[in-house]
């Protein structure tokens, strides 16, 4: 009778211990479990997420698109040190998100559906990370493409800031290493042109001046008309470039701040000269 | 189907059971409770109690009550003329959308569903109406939120009109109402925005997150967050009775039973992990992101979508702390490092990557009474020291208003954030001194894999190899804001200075009325961007949305700093070092972007455009991996030109061999440019037409104070 009750009590035992182990797998809270999904691979909606995620959170083991492809190059780029790859990775990137190819489109209001933007797209918008990475490791050995690569994101996103000042700095690099007088002058001609479409993004308005007190702005912008223009021996239009990299400066000062007092120098040597 | 016998032999053993655990003896011993049994487990119904004023639990938790009360998050966090102003000038956007509403509201949604609830009260979210309802408010003040259910208790009302008819000129900042008389009764400013009147004091609503909120919580409410897992929404159940849950079983029976200690080991475990942070420290916006899909998964609510403003939980949850696989060996807590004795108890060394990193030991805790021996417990009975935490909550920030003020606004005993002194255990008293310690503790930096040579007229490569140590990104909270970066300068050895990024300049702020530099650089903006959010302006009658209401940048032009962007899109090593994480706005073509061209038309967009915006409640996107992931180290490269010989005989500058780079990592609580946006937004020239008297130039210059150089790092270069 002892053992029957012994036993009795040990199986209620069992099945009790049994229960909670089913109650607490049933009803145990575990924190985060609706993130398994990986809360830092973003899907698009309809853009892509254009920047960088690091690497070891994205989970990805073999590239599968686009993005991937992107986000594999930017690792090498940053992290490893692996221009080449990242070069690699970045072309297959561009490949699978390309206008030629109709993998991506630009998205104007043309892509809207009954006036509003769609959370899918067909094709899927054009990258401008993509190019415009591929672009600045092309740039020492292959200009032209870089060039190409930097007019796609004008077309992407013709308000962007820095592109056209991009395009510019990689026509002073042609025409710096230009032999040809006449293809120098054409590649500072086109650099003039991208530069200044740049200052037309973010010009100086009432508003501007009012708001800030600046009565110019992208210094570096202005540093690099200066120096074509010293290149083209056109003293006006280096003093007036100068003139406005010093207003530019003046509240902001520089990276390279020795160049205000080379900008203040090089202005008293052309005032001399006149 | 069970038998009625195997159900009752259940229900006697599970009575035993909790007998022998402890359960019985702690109901046995309060009056109060009333226990009611089913057949399958013991409800222990308490005895329902309001929210007690911190000011209730003092005498018995005294160093509690010392410490909650000089924390951001108890008081201050609601009279913060940031936090007013930021939940104000969202509401001007959205037509007031944000304020509570309550069980009495008469609001019908657009498909006929009544909106009577707001985010904490509605059992399930299913519309984004409902989120927005309350969204800033709920997480700041919840349990005042539910109060107002009661028209009796109410302290924040509903507004009277929404959307289009919402009326700004009468929208009053939060903090307005969390003043009351003597009698407890609510007094108002007499000007919207005013300086709270003599005489009054601080309401329920004022103390912020205070020791009942916490302690009344019972669980996630895994129903009110997105992805049914406890993260975000204020996501937390909260029990409204004499129950409270402390940290351990069986504490000493308190007096006169004013409250009871839970024994539910569940409630205790939840409030010991960092699941209990997660309801509030992830922040989800209830606007379409248009770079990342995410959206409710509740049933009926997969039209909420939303992005994430604040991301620290999943941060840390994700992470290496919430695993063994970090210095420690074992998972470090929020509470580890929030309310313990860190950054004060000790060091630790270990290496990461390459790096070898000596830093504060998390998780150590202090021996004391968990209440005040003799004061606590009935007939004098005898309390054992034990660990306890500390309930300093120490964070990134300090407060924006006067010593004096925060006495107006939240008591005359509210401490000084820079009061001189130390606590028993030797902790700084001061909230700013704590801060600054935390930041400390926060980053490290190296420079070893520089370039060790360097000539004139080449380039510098400099290497920077960056480690956060928090258990989340750093920075991390409203990361958006929360600005750490790198200042970086090379120099001779003549001190002339050859490159520099992460400088600020003194310079005027004209939308603020500073029209001259005042000689402060703590208020003065990084130089990658030179940006003026547009405050908007009054109109009548009012229209919602960014046309007359601002949030646009009505200035965004690229500074000769330019480093985030450039670095991030376009690979280039050069320029600002930026650990802050970036608000965006998408465009879609046709919209505006709230600037002029040169010649003064609307700046239109043609196809879709991407931007940084500075407005949480405006933005569409968010990249939220500018932040330093912790324990993973980062690279960042700066390639520098030197100037070449003709350029140095041009200024007649000779450089001396060798050259100096020095690093350091600087931190601002925020960018003076969003405090301006702000102080306009709630100015006289905003969308109101009058001053809410939350921010101005004055504030900016006396209170933000950034910290520099917690972590740095130096290294020479031979000038070949």
């Amino acid at each position: 009778m002892i053992k029957q009750i012994k036993t009795a009590a040990l199986l209620t035992l069992v099945l009790l211990a049994t229960g909670v182990v089913w109650a607490q797998t049933t009803t145990t809270y575990t924190p985060g479990e609706f993130q398994s999904s990986n809360p830092f691979y973003p899907k698009p909606n309809p853009f892509y997420f254009e920047g960088k995620i690091d690497w070891n959170l994205l989970g990805i083991t073999n590239p599968a698109n686009t993005w991937d492809y992107l986000q594999r190059g930017i690792h090498k780029q940053d992290d490893l040190g692996d221009t080449a790859g990242a070069i690699q990775d970045y072309q297959t990137s561009y490949s699978m998100n390309n206008l030629s190819n109709n993998t991506c489109q630009i998205v104007t209001s043309a892509s809207f559906v009954n006036g509003a933007l769609p959370s899918v797209l067909t094709p899927p918008p054009c990258m401008f990370t993509v190019r415009l990475r591929l672009a600045h490791l092309l740039q020492p050995t292959n200009p032209d493409q870089a060039i190409s690569l930097l007019k796609e994101v004008t077309q992407i996103d013709p308000l962007r800031l820095d592109v056209n000042a991009l395009i510019g700095e990689v026509y002073i690099q042609k025409a710096k290493a230009d032999t040809d007088p006449t293809q120098q002058q054409s590649d500072y001609t086109q650099a003039i042109s991208f530069l200044q479409a740049e200052l037309a993004l973010s010009p100086v308005t009432s508003v501007v001046v009012a708001q800030t007190g600046d009565t110019a702005n992208n210094a570096h912008v202005h540093w690099d008309l200066a120096e074509i223009y010293e290149a083209l021996g056109n003293a006006a239009l280096e003093k007036q470039e100068l003139n406005s990299y010093l207003a530019a400066t003046q509240w902001h000062s520089d990276t390279y701040p020795w160049r205000i007092a080379l900008a203040q120098e090089r202005l008293q040597t052309l005032k001399a000269r006149q | 189907m069970r038998s009625k016998n195997s159900v009752f032999i259940a229900g006697v053993v599970f009575t035993i059971l909790l007998w022998l655990s402890g359960c019985g003896a702690n109901s046995t011993t309060v009056a109060n409770v009333q226990p009611t049994s089913t057949a399958d487990s013991v409800q222990v119904q308490f005895k329902e109690q309001d929210y007690q004023r911190p000011e209730v639990c003092e005498p018995c938790h005294q160093r509690q009550y010392d410490e909650l009360r000089s924390s951001v998050k108890s008081g201050y966090r609601n009279v913060s003329p940031l936090f007013n102003g930021l939940e104000f000038s969202s509401n001007l956007l959205a037509g007031g959308l944000l304020r509570p509403v309550y069980s009495d509201s008469t609001i019908v949604l657009p498909d006929g569903t009544p909106l009577n609830s707001n985010m904490f009260t509605t059992p399930v979210l299913t519309e984004t109406r409902q989120v927005q309802a309350g969204f800033c408010f709920t997480c700041h003040n919840a349990h005042v939120e539910r109060m107002g259910n009661n028209p009796n208790t109410r302290e924040v009302p509903q507004l009277a009109g929404l959307g289009a008819n919402f009326d700004p000129t009468q929208l009053r900042p939060l903090r307005d109402y969390h003043l009351v008389d003597a009698n407890g009764n609510q007094i108002l400013p007499a000007q919207i925005g005013g300086y709270p009147p003599a005489g009054s004091l601080p309401s329920l609503g004022a103390a912020g997150i205070t020791c009942d909120f916490c302690h009344n919580v019972t669980g996630p409410d895994l129903n009110r967050s997105f992805q049914l897992d406890g993260f975000a929404n204020m996501s937390l159940e909260v029990g409204e009775s004499v129950e409270k849950t402390g940290p351990f079983l069986q504490p000493v029976a308190v007096k006169g039973n004013f409250h009871v200690a839970t024994n539910d080991q569940s409630r205790i475990d939840f409030l010991r992990s960092g699941a209990f942070c997660n309801a509030c420290h992830d922040v989800r916006v209830p606007n379409n992101n248009l770079t990342a899909e995410e959206h409710n998964m509740n049933p009926g609510g997969q039209s909420v979508e939303y992005y994430r403003l604040e991301n620290l939980s999943t941060e840390w949850q994700k992470g290496a702390y919430n695993s063994t696989s970090n210095p420690f060996g074992k998972v470090i807590r929020c509470q580890d490092c929030h309310m313990s004795l860190f950054p004060f108890a000790g060091n630790t060394s270990y290496t990461v990557g390459d790096l070898n990193i000596t830093s504060p030991t998390p998780a150590v805790f202090p021996q004391n009474y968990a209440a005040v021996p003799g004061v606590a417990t009935d007939n004098n009975a005898p309390l054992p020291k034990r660990q306890v935490v500390t309930h300093y909550f120490a964070g990134v920030d300090v407060p924006l208003l006067s010593s004096q003020e925060l006495k107006d606004r939240l008591g005359s005993d509210y401490p000084d954030p820079y009061q001189p002194g130390t606590d028993e255990y030797g902790l700084p008293l001061a909230l700013a001194t704590r801060r600054q310690a935390l930041m400390d503790a926060a980053v490290r930096i190296s420079l070893a894999k520089t370039d060790t040579t360097a000539s004139v007229g080449g380039t510098l490569d400099v290497r920077l190899e960056a480690v956060a140590l928090s258990g989340h990104r750093f920075p991390a909270g409203f990361s958006q804001e929360r600005t750490a970066y790198v200042k970086l300068t090379v120099t001779d050895d003549n001190g002339f200075t050859l490159y520099q990024s992460g400088y600020v300049v003194d310079k005027p702020h004209p939308q603020t009325g500073e029209m001259a530099p005042d000689g402060n650089l703590d208020d003065e903006d990084l130089e990658h961007v030179e940006a003026v959010v547009d405050p908007g302006h009054f109109t009548s009658p009012y229209v919602p949305g960014a046309g007359t209401n601002g949030h646009r940048n009505l200035v965004f032009e690229s500074g000769p700093d330019n480093g985030p962007d450039s670095r991030v899109f376009s690979g280039i090593p050069e320029g600002l070092v930026l650990f802050r994480n970036e608000l965006m706005r998408v465009f879609l073509p046709g919209d505006t972007l709230g600037r002029t061209d040169a010649n003064g038309n609307q700046t239109v967009a043609s196809t879709a455009h991407f931007e940084e915006t500075f407005s949480a409640s405006f933005a569409n996107s968010v990249d939220n991996y500018r932040s330093l992931q912790p324990l993973v180290p980062r690279e960042y490269d700066y390639e520098i030109e030197l100037p070449t010989q003709a350029e140095l005989a041009e200024i007649g500058v000779t450089l001396k061999s060798p050259l100096h780079v020095h690093a350091q990592v600087n931190f601002e609580h925020f960018p003076p440019l969003f405090l301006r946006f702000l102080t306009a937004a709630t100015g006289p020239n905003g969308p109101t037409g009058h001053d809410v008297h939350l921010l101005n130039e004055s504030v900016i210059d006396d209170y933000l104070k950034n910290v520099e150089d917690i972590a740095s790092d130096d290294f020479t270069v031979t000038l070949q």
